[in-house]
């Protein structure tokens, strides 16, 4: 899909080593396990928890000209739900190809239902949904 | 660091390097933005608080 997954704690590369060889539930895991040790990058996105160094469950969808363009964070004890994060990926995919469309919520893969944003849309988004 | 805003969405991030493990290739590595630019392909940062606990 021409995408790149890295992960991002504040632990250095060799407690990811440490984590990923002997965690078996991380056996599959072949994506980079990047370092962000001074916590620099995580500041920068605003995920730093300054009172512990830590990194809050942030995930950022970043394009291949460098823009972002999409954002989630939740707090410690909530995990991620991967197929909406699948979904959003799909969707912004989707997007860089078809400017002028908009992709709704109950929008999961290409060939659902998108819209048209226009004055022909304003009051007839549900009309639009059915159609 | 309060001066320090975070990014918002339609915003150019700031070019970034990060040192990696690559369980792929079983070596550290460096991950950064400018060459996933260089190479056209999008990118998912995925921030988790810490190794060893329960993701």
């Amino acid at each position: 899909m021409g995408c790149d997954v890295v992960t991002v704690s504040t632990d250095t590369k060799f407690v990811h080593l440490a984590w990923r060889e002997h965690e078996k539930e991380l056996s599959k895991v072949a994506y980079p396990m990047g370092s962000d040790a001074t916590g620099a990058l995580s500041r920068m996105f605003g995920v730093l928890d300054e009172g512990s160094g830590l990194a809050l469950r942030g995930t950022y969808i970043i394009n291949p000209e460098g823009t972002l363009l999409g954002t989630e964070m939740n707090f410690y004890n909530l995990g991620r739900n991967i197929d909406e994060l699948l979904r959003k990926f799909k969707a912004n995919l989707y997007l860089s190809r078809k400017t002028t469309e908009a992709c709704p919520s109950k929008w999961k893969d290409e060939g659902d239902k998108t819209l048209l944003p226009g004055a022909n849309l304003v009051g007839k988004v549900h009309e639009a949904l059915q159609g | 660091m309060s001066d320090c805003t975070p990014l918002k969405l339609g915003q150019r991030v700031p070019d970034f390097e990060l040192e990696t493990y690559e369980p792929a290739k079983g070596d550290f590595g460096t991950f950064s933005l400018a060459s996933q630019i260089a190479k056209k392909r999008w990118t998912i940062l995925f921030f988790y608080p810490a190794d060893f606990t329960f993701v």
